[in-house]
């Protein structure tokens, strides 16, 4: 019983939290770049890569969501014990904040590389390497996340 | 490459330029000022006319397309220049100046139409400002009779008959007046006011008190004879301006012309910058610039050809500009290697090894054989149909190698449009069926298998990172810095290989560890006698061998960055599983089944536009951040051959090459 409620309030946390991160940081670069087309509109395709870039974190979010889902019974199969919710929770938390942060931050980086390839188009593929710069700290959590959530159906606890 | 100096004579001039413009064989370099002896023709006054004309007609485009838009597809802008006969150009330019005429005929209609819309505008606003007058029978500027004044104006609030009356008649008590309102809003009022003329100062005064005004620059004409006259000229500028709009979208035939003309005009003034630094005398000029290796011959055939000249070839200098050459499977990666910097004449050329990891890697994290699929088949048609120019046909040619490359990936993560083989089987049949049981080969799961597939992530990345060190120890060898080669990559490489030696045998077997340790270790306290080779003392020697060993975070930040593979990958096929699983929900009647098309298009559709890009840039960060940092500087200059840079029609360059 309670397992289930844990896990969907794990899902829950992973989605959300991460999703505002990515919101954050999608939104700020996106109006950034809005102001950037409002000049040159040709710059369209570029700011468009530039600016989905902080948009993986809540992707992530939603794919370890989405594994807990399928791990703890709601889409079918067993249901989790109260141990295996509460390991469901701490392993969403990881995303959940990971993705917070580091959308956030990434969005931050987006709207200077944004800056920076108006000013000069040479310039995008520096500002596109240095923004996933900020990426791997979400990958890192996502990594940490998943690995947890496969392998808690297996525990007894 | 190779520097080149042309010496040909200078009735050859003209020919002999036009011919190496359109082979793009050779990068003509100029100095600053003529060599003694010889002159400069000064061109300016020609480059200046044409480049006003290049102006002139890419503004009469401009005007064109926003007045008479073209039927166009998004996937137009793949096609390629259109191809045409060397001998076109002269049609072109022999029609030149008919077109320019028409380009400055369609440049001043648009003239036209803006001073149109500008008046337009005046008389809106003259009309409006006659709105309160429209009833008034008289003109606004109506002069007082013998013996009556006449006030015409406006009061700045709302008055009915009444109210006026009792607020004039307060004012001044003792006037006598008569007035008529003809407009009355919330806050304007506009009424003619009568007086006797001995009593106009007190009324004036008194109309003062409450705000009236009388109107700027009345009109001689009764206000709605105004109205109607300026309503009339207002549909004749607006006639005008259709007439001018049909005139200009008469031109619209013109607008192949319009274009090939704006390209000879950019394709003039580029030849005469050249011409303007040449070094001549009276009958001889001279023509420097570098050439690649492989075009020599070519060059001097195609000048010999031409013209009476010279043709001499030196060794080219260190500012010599840098031209990629590959083969076919490198050579779309060319445009990844210079987006970040052009190699220098230290560096090797990173193209073939960057090529297939970026292709492998790609693959790695799209991961989906139907997507794959999808991106071979788009690539190939579009580079069929449309005939793209080079750098757009090479970008399609490394998204194909992309695709081949998921298709790989694909097919052994076990993910065919994520697991929609599995779930239109388990459908149909009602069973419940994976995708590791359906395929008849063994599939690593991105799931299950999670571990594994990050311990091969990290593995490939050590790899990639090894390569990227080889290289590095290869261009040290090559620049007979030994000590750099062998001590600061070398010992490094063989460390990162002992821990990875070491790892294997943590899982396979005792021996390993043993080997692993032991390389390992050796390489450390090589690192530690070697690293501080430049410091001073002993201690000094010491303390930097040690704390080299530091650098050891730097590479398993490196390593561990390759566990993205496994996430993207993953991202993909879950996505992909997402929607295959949404489109099944309504079941297999009717609506479940347009409703499955519906949710299987649309989500596959944005599965690969996300993953595509993240894939893409994921890749491309991998070779920049982890690979390049190892070895590659890049800074160098890229060739740019003198060449038509036309935007809208080729010369056939097989045909000048012959």
């Amino acid at each position: 019983m309670y397992g289930l409620f844990l896990a969907i309030i794990a899902a829950a946390a992973a989605t959300v939290l991460a999703g505002i991160g990515s919101a954050k940081g999608v939104g700020g670069a996106a109006q950034t770049a809005m102001g950037v087309l409002s000049e040159d509109s040709s710059m369209f395709g570029k700011m468009l890569v530039l600016t989905l870039l902080p948009g993986t974190q809540g992707l992530y979010g939603f794919i370890v969501a989405f594994l807990i889902l399928i791990n703890c019974g709601v889409l079918g199969g067993d249901l989790p014990t109260t141990g295996q919710g509460l390991a469901f929770l701490g392993a969403s938390l990881a995303i959940g904040f990971g993705g917070l942060f580091s959308g956030i931050a990434q969005g931050k980086a987006s709207v200077s590389g944004i800056a920076m390839s108006a000013k000069d188009e040479a310039n995008f593929s520096k500002a596109m390497v240095s923004i996933t710069l900020v990426e791997i700290y979400a990958l890192l959590a996502f990594i940490v996340s998943l690995l947890v959530v496969i392998n808690i159906p297996a525990l007894k606890i | 490459m190779k520097s080149v100096r042309i010496i040909a004579l200078r009735k050859d001039r003209k020919r002999l330029l036009e011919h190496l413009q359109n082979s793009a064989l050779v990068e003509v370099t100029s100095e600053e000022t003529a060599q003694e002896g010889f002159v400069r023709t000064d061109t300016s006054a020609q480059l200046k006319q044409f480049e006003r004309n290049a102006e002139l007609t890419e503004q009469a485009l401009r005007i064109l397309d926003r007045e008479a838009p073209e039927k166009k597809s998004l996937l137009d802008s793949l096609r390629g220049r259109r191809e045409i006969d060397p001998d076109e150009i002269g049609e072109i330019a022999a029609n030149s100046a008919k077109i320019t005429g028409i380009c400055k005929k369609i440049v001043k209609l648009d003239h036209q139409m803006a001073d149109n819309a500008a008046e337009r505008v005046r008389i809106r606003t003259q009309i409006a400002q006659l709105e309160p007058w429209k009833k008034l029978d008289i003109p606004l500027n109506t002069p007082d009779t013998a013996s009556v004044a006449v006030l015409i104006g406006t009061f700045p609030r709302g008055y009915s008959t009444q109210e006026l009356s009792v607020a004039v008649a307060e004012a001044s008590p003792d006037l006598i007046f008569e007035f008529e309102i003809f407009y009355s809003s919330s806050n304007l009022t506009s009424a003619v006011i009568y007086s006797p003329k001995k009593q106009k100062e007190q009324c004036q005064a008194a109309l003062r008190t409450l705000g009236f005004t009388q109107p700027m620059n009345p009109t001689s004409k009764v206000p709605e004879d105004k109205v109607r006259r300026l309503l009339k000229k207002d549909k004749d500028l607006e006639e005008k301006r259709e007439d001018a709009r049909d005139e200009i979208a008469g031109y619209a035939e013109f607008r192949g012309a319009i274009r090939d003309t704006w390209d000879y005009f950019v394709m003039r003034s580029e030849k005469y910058k050249v011409i303007s630094g040449l070094d001549q005398t009276k009958h001889v000029f001279v023509l420097t610039g570098f050439v690649p290796e492989v075009d020599c011959e070519k060059l001097q055939a195609l000048c010999e050809r031409v013209a009476d000249c010279v043709v001499e070839f030196e060794d080219a200098g260190d500012d010599a500009p840098v031209k990629l050459r590959n083969n076919a499977f490198a050579e779309p990666a060319e445009s990844i290697v210079t987006m970040y910097s052009t190699p220098s004449k230290n560096d090797i050329d990173p193209t073939p090894i960057l090529a297939f990891f970026f292709y492998f890697f790609f693959g790695m994290m799209f991961s989906d054989a139907g997507y794959g699929l999808l991106m071979v088949a788009a690539c190939s048609a579009a580079i069929a149909i449309f005939k793209p120019d080079r750098n757009m046909l090479l970008n399609l040619r490394l998204f194909r190698n992309c695709g081949v490359a998921t298709i790989f990936w694909g097919l052994a993560f076990g993910s065919i449009f994520g697991d929609a083989p599995a779930v239109i089987y388990n459908l149909i049949t009602g069973g419940n069926i994976t995708m590791a049981e359906l395929l008849p080969w063994p599939i690593l799961d991105t799931q299950k298998d999670a571990l594994t597939i990050m311990v091969m992530s990290i593995a490939m990345g050590l790899v990639h990172i090894l390569i990227g060190m080889g290289c590095k120890f290869y261009i040290c060898w090559r620049q007979k810095r030994y000590a750099e080669a062998l001590f600061d990559t070398g010992l490094w490489m063989t460390l990162l290989v002992g821990l990875a030696v070491l790892a294997a045998g943590v899982a396979a077997g005792q021996l390993l560890v043993y080997i692993g340790a032991g390389i390992a270790i050796a390489s450390a306290l090589g690192l530690v006698l070697t690293q501080g080779r430049s410091k001073k003392g002993f201690f000094g020697k010491l303390i930097g061998g040690v704390a080299s060993l530091y650098d050891i975070t730097s590479y398993v930040s490196d390593l561990l960055s390759y566990s993205r593979l496994l996430a993207l990958g993953l991202t993909t096929g879950v996505m992909a599983q997402v929607f295959n699983m949404l489109s099944t929900l309504l079941g297999t009647n009717v609506i479940g089944i347009i409703f499955m098309i519906v949710i299987f298009v649309v989500g596959h559709a944005v599965t690969i536009g996300l993953n595509a890009l993240g894939s893409y840039v994921h890749t491309m960060r991998l070779q920049y951040v982890e690979m390049f940092s190892k070895f590659y500087e890049g800074g160098g200059k890229p060739f740019v051959p003198f060449e038509t840079n036309s935007r809208f029609f080729k010369t056939d360059i097989k045909e000048n090459n012959k």
